[in-house]
């Protein structure tokens, strides 16, 4: 139903790259030209059956949280600390491990649904009747450019289109005056710019991002956004004149209708240099969002910073929405998880917990799907030894991520480990899986929304993926 | 047309003897799919007859349009002059006119003013500058090696000077394609600049993204190879071969075993040092005095550390085979922790001396020894099947063929069969590239895939007959533009005529000009040319990291600079992080092979043109130009008018009408008054009056259109 053809030389394609996503242009001038087609064009973005969800806001903890020290409670791993794995170890390993780790964090149980929760996430842990826990993640990477790509795009292999471009491409955007995929303070290592590329979609698809890491969330700006030499004013009488000037350069035919989208282009640059800014500033902000959002706090305020731009853009139609927690050490605790992952969840917790508070009072939760995970988990298995050095390894055979909102049952754990929380084995979710569930709660089949290049058809899910509609609300 | 390297082409020719002579080139095998057009032979159709006798200049011509007359189309009228000059220079060489040249062409009134042009252009270095960067763009080019640990290439660099010099230098295709293939196997000469370009030339297969991290050594070694298959399939075959990894292709007539058979060509091949993470790929040491200086202390050193590594891998092996087990595929991950400890170390100190050493390398191939491959089922290297010797896909070599040298991992005997003249593709191929980069369509419109998958050719006559014409023109480049420049159809205007529009829409059968965009780097280079910024000196390289640092990393940022106004395709080409001026304007990937690049409209393109402080450069260095004065003489009568003329005649290369002079002096005024309030010089108002001007008229599509 969306297939397209590699090339763009046709007109239909020119409507279609052009008026989807970041900087949808010139429908007006090309409406008149030939309204039937036109029409057809935005109805295709009409999602394949009723969504659940509108929009998704991404919480991607970069390095990989240890599920077993926060939404996987693993009983006999406390018990046998110190011992070996009583089976064998993955195949291919990242690094060697030694034996049996036992958490050294409490866990507690929370809500209705009296779901364990590690003192790692006091605050989030309060929102547990909201949050569907899937605990038989599994993946297919050991290393971390190839787990996050596989997280992002679907593949550790090819080049491929990222997650949001995807959805990008079947839904379009809410709000023309803003990129309908942005990514805040997205890291540039582990393939960069790859995890929001649209690769061979068109480049009105790809994310925008925000920054990048190590850029404060309050400095992330649009590259080119500002213009310090020439007052608006100015910038204005220049504008009127480009349009005179690219008015009489104008010929006929088909040509002009990707002349024409290009002069209104320019209009929209103008417009989003004042709405970006608008939904930017957080000025207007109270004391008690702020607050919310642990703004008012070092330790929280960058990440908090970053979740509330999050909802400001869910408010303003943005269709795909990351927020990306990568500051150091990142999740990363080979060795010195104790350390490790408490600094890291001190400067989540409470900011993710404020995002959902806010999303739900203004009436956006139930059609706003936050996800919410790393590229893979950590071994119960040892690094470093057992004392403060101890850490876990990367573990891509079993993990835990989890979505909130967004047409999602609320206060449930799907899937299991085994007793240590090595493998998935109960009710096992691929990223592939995650990837098709997303589409699916966006409205979206996975396996029609296709995209033709080099040839063939491709998909997120390429050949994989099977929708967990058991976590649907 | 003249071979620029007759020893080469001898050499080359001798060996064709010898290919065809083994009946390989030609397939006789007829299966049911090979009836599919693409893996036909060429066919050599004379000009076709047509009505109108007037208007084809060449035999090119009659192909257009006796398919327009099919339909009852006429071409458009030819444009005039300024549009072709215009046009051509931009297609010849990725920067405007200058108004000094606009001039000269507009004085010639012999016949072959056209002619002259041309020949002038693809003299110039400019021109393998423009069209080296097409080439890099299937080449899958980069400074880096992306994905995963995006480690700096920084030798990739002599592999993009040599394309940009072999085509400058009109290098036969044949010996292009062998030298990326083979240039390390053909026979050593005493030119060291010879042998070097050959050496560097296979960088092409080197350069491509690899999970260096990967932790199951044998994944990344087949994906590794894969990624060569891929690339070379399409390259040069127009063929999506990686299909077939892991299962026969769905749709075109390769099979699982075709793939293995390629796959153990490049297994065969070195790129890589070792496979074990982190990765180290391989790199040619090149002839230079300073090497030869160099190489006689580190070549006694290096074979001492080499006997020492192969001591302890022969003793290893040993005890993994005792009691006759077999030798796992790769060894090294079954060694005992200790031995493997001991072989790092001495593996690093190799690697130190490498490092250390003062040789210039290359990236590039080399042979290594020689293997079949066996099919891995569903792509898996975990389930082994059947092993394939090395050899070619049945439905384009047929089942007779000789079995490839036991010595040879076969990759000249590849560029053999690609370039012996009568391969059904290599020819058609590169034409269709040809055209496609000359009207912004192919023939084949999807140019990297010519498989069922694939478009059907438009006008499969032309296309054959342009195939041939490169055959035939000794595999010359140049010869090609002047075939297809000199037509009628590549002299069309753009005139829009309804009723063909109706017929054809997307001009799939030529009845006017394609109006283009320029690409990103014709853009930026266009700018920095009228604003007279452009440094056309040859760039080596820009990256200012150490060869196999990372680029960035998680925490760190990109230091890649890119203040510089040398050409763009000089320009460091970072993997993962693009400059943003050019993904803004649809470059390539850069990861990924990319014959056809699109055209995208999106409002970040107005925000650089309208923000960036590039764009703000630009306006004031071609503000200061402009008022400087250089036109010569004026038929305007005021100096305001005069640089406005100026201002048109550099940017778009034509006069402009009284009109625009009016409309200029208008806008002038109101800018001078807008500017009132913020600065008080008039002088300082003027000339920010006239960049703000400026910068409207680079912005404005006239300038980054081409009628």
């Amino acid at each position: 139903m969306f297939d397209t053809p590699s090339h763009t030389s046709t007109r239909r394609e020119v409507l279609r790259s052009s008026a989807l996503g970041f900087g949808q242009v010139a429908l007006a001038a090309m409406l008149h030209q030939d309204s039937a087609e036109a029409t057809g064009v935005l109805g295709e973005r009409r999602p394949h059956f009723a969504p659940r969800a509108k929009r998704v806001i991404f919480l991607f903890m970069l390095g990989g949280p240890s599920h077993l020290d926060t939404f996987d409670y693993k009983p006999q791993l406390q018990r046998d600390h110190g011992k070996p794995l009583p089976f064998p170890k993955i195949r291919i390993k990242f690094d060697g491990t030694g034996n049996l780790l036992r958490s050294p964090w409490e866990f507690r149980r929370y809500g209705k649904s009296e779901l364990l929760v590690s003192e790692l996430f006091p605050h989030v842990a309060r929102h547990i009747d909201d949050l569907c826990i899937i605990r038989s993640m599994h993946g297919t990477n050991v290393a971390h450019g190839a787990a996050i790509l596989k997280l992002h795009t679907g593949s550790d292999t090819f080049v491929r289109p990222s997650m949001g471009s995807w959805i990008l491409h079947g839904l379009g955007t809410e709000n023309q005056n803003l990129p309908g995929f942005i990514t805040i303070c997205p890291t540039l290592g582990y393939g960069g710019v790859k995890n929001w590329s649209s690769a061979f979609l068109p480049a009105s698809l790809q994310g925008t991002p925000l920054g990048h890491t190590g850029i404060p969330a309050p400095d992330a700006t649009v590259r080119y956004l500002e213009n310090k030499r020439v007052p608006r004013s100015v910038q204005r009488l220049q504008l009127d004149a480009l349009h005179r000037v690219n008015q009489k350069h104008l010929g006929s035919g088909t040509a002009s209708a990707e002349l024409k989208g290009r002069i209104e282009s320019f209009e929209l640059a103008f417009r989003m240099q004042t709405e970006m800014p608008e939904v930017q500033s957080i000025a207007g902000e109270t004391t008690a969002t702020k607050k919310l959002y642990g703004l008012d706090d070092s330790v929280t305020a960058d990440f908090g910073h970053q979740c509330l731009l999050a909802r400001r853009f869910a408010e303003s139609g943005v269709r795909f929405i990351q927020v990306t927690h990568s500051s150091k050490p990142t999740w990363d605790q080979h060795y010195g998880i104790r350390e490790g992952h408490a600094d890291n969840s001190r400067a989540v917790d409470k900011p993710i917990a404020g995002l959902l508070a806010d999303l739900k009072s203004r009436g956006l939760l139930d059609e706003t799907l936050v996800i919410w995970g790393g590229e893979f988990g950590r071994t119960p298995t040892v690094q470093g030894g057992y004392g403060k050095r101890a850490g876990r390894d990367h573990n891509p055979g079993g993990f835990t991520i989890w979505m909130a909102g967004g047409g999602v049952k609320g206060g449930i754990a799907y899937g299991a480990t085994d007793e240590y929380g090595y493998y998935a084995i109960e009710d096992k979710v691929h990223l592939h899986d995650v990837h098709a569930t997303v589409l699916h709660l966006l409205g979206l089949d996975h396996e029609r929304l296709t995209y033709r290049y080099a040839g063939r058809r491709f998909r997120l899910t390429d050949v994989h993926g099977e929708v967990v509609d058991r976590i649907f609300a | 047309m003249m071979r620029t390297r007759p020893t080469l082409s001898a050499i080359l020719f001798v060996l064709f003897l010898h290919v065809a002579s083994q009946g390989s080139a030609q397939t006789t095998t007829q299966t049911a799919s090979s009836s599919f057009w693409a893996f036909q032979p060429v066919v050599d159709t004379p000009p076709p007859a047509v009505n109108d006798r007037e208007w084809p200049q060449t035999d090119l011509d009659r192909f257009v349009l006796a398919k327009l007359e099919e339909r009852e189309l006429r071409p458009s009228p030819r444009a005039d002059k300024r549009t072709l000059l215009r046009r051509v220079t931009f297609d010849l060489v990725g920067v405007p006119p200058t108004p000094e040249e606009v001039a000269s062409f507009l004085d010639d009134d012999s016949p072959d003013a056209f002619a002259k042009v041309i020949d002038r252009l693809l003299a110039s270095a400019r021109y393998g500058e423009r069209w080296g960067r097409h080439w890099l763009d299937v080449a899958r080019y980069a400074d880096s090696n992306g994905l995963d640990e995006n480690a700096a290439y920084a030798n990739a660099w002599r592999y993009r000077n040599y394309v940009i010099l072999a085509l400058g230098a009109d290098r036969p295709y044949d010996e292009f394609v062998t030298e990326q293939l083979a240039g390390d196997l053909l026979p050593r000469t005493d030119d060291d600049r010879v042998t070097n370009e050959r050496l560097i030339a296979t960088g092409f297969l080197a350069l491509g993204p690899k999970f260096l991290a990967e932790k199951d050594p044998q994944k990344m070694e087949m994906d590794i190879i894969d990624e060569q298959i891929d690339t070379v399939g399409r390259t040069f075959m127009g063929l999506t071969l990686g299909c077939a990894r892991c299962h026969d292709h769905k749709f075109d007539p390769i099979l699982t075993e075709d793939y293995y058979g390629l796959a153990g060509i490049f297994k065969s091949t070195r790129t890589m040092e070792h496979f074990i993470k982190f990765a180290r790929w391989y790199e040619n040491p090149l002839q230079t005095e300073a090497n030869r200086a160099a190489k006689e202390k580190y070549d006694r050193k290096l074979a001492e550390f080499e006997a020492k590594i192969a001591a302890i891998i022969a003793k290893a092996n040993g005890e993994l085979t005792k009691g006759g087990k077999p030798l796992p595929q790769i060894p090294e991950v079954s060694y005992s922790k200790e031995t493997r400890a001991e072989l790092r170390k001495v593996q690093d100190a190799r690697n130190k001396l490498r490092d250390s050493s003062s040789l210039t390398t290359a990236l590039g191939a080399t042979e290594r020894d020689v293997v079949d491959v066996q099919v891995h089922k569903g792509g898996s290297h975990l389930r082994l099947g059947k092993k394939v010797p090395r050899r070619f896909p049945l439905v384009l070599s047929g089942d007779g063929q000789t079995p490839f040298e036991k010595a040879e991992s076969g990759r000249m005997r590849l560029a053999q069969w690609l370039t012996s003249g009568s391969h059904p593709l290599t020819a058609r191929v590169m034409a269709n590239r040809l055209w496609r980069w000359h009207f912004g369509c192919g023939l084949v419109r999807s140019t990297d895939n010519f498989g069922k998958l694939g478009e059907r050719p438009s006008n499969q006559a032309l296309l054959d007959w342009l195939a041939c014409r490169f055959v035939e023109s000794g595999w010359s480049l140049k010869a090609m533009h002047r075939l297809i420049l000199l037509s009628a159809t590549y002299q069309m205007s753009d005139l829009y005529d309804p009723r063909a529009a109706d017929v054809d829409p997307d001009n799939r059968l030529h009845w006017r000009a394609n109006v283009r965009r320029l690409e990103a780097e014709a853009i930026r280079d266009s700018l920095l040319a009228v604003s007279g910024l452009l440094d056309t000196t040859m760039g080596e390289s820009l990256l200012k990291i150490e060869n196999r640092k990372h680029v960035f990393h998680i925490n760190t940022n990109d230091e890649t600079s890119y203040e510089s106004y040398l050409r763009s395709v000089y320009l460091p080409v970072v993997r993962n992080h693009l400059y943003d001026v050019f993904s803004l304007f649809d470059y390539t990937d850069a990861s990924v092979i990319n014959g056809d690049r699109p055209t995208t409209t999106i409002a970040p393109q107005a925000l650089f043109l309208m923000n960036s402080k590039l764009m703000g450069e630009v306006a004031r260095e071609l503000a200061t130009r402009i008022l400087r004065g250089f036109s010569v003489s004026s038929a305007v009568v005021s100096i305001e008018d005069d640089h406005v003329r100026d201002l048109y005649l550099t940017a778009y290369g034509r006069e402009p009408t009284l009109e625009e002079v009016d409309d200029a002096a208008r806008l002038l005024r109101s800018f001078d008054d807008e500017l009132m309030n913020t600065t008080s010089d008039a002088q300082e108002r003027r000339q920010q009056a006239w960049q703000l001007f400026c910068q409207i008229i680079v912005a404005a599509n006239e300038f980054v259109y081409v009628r």
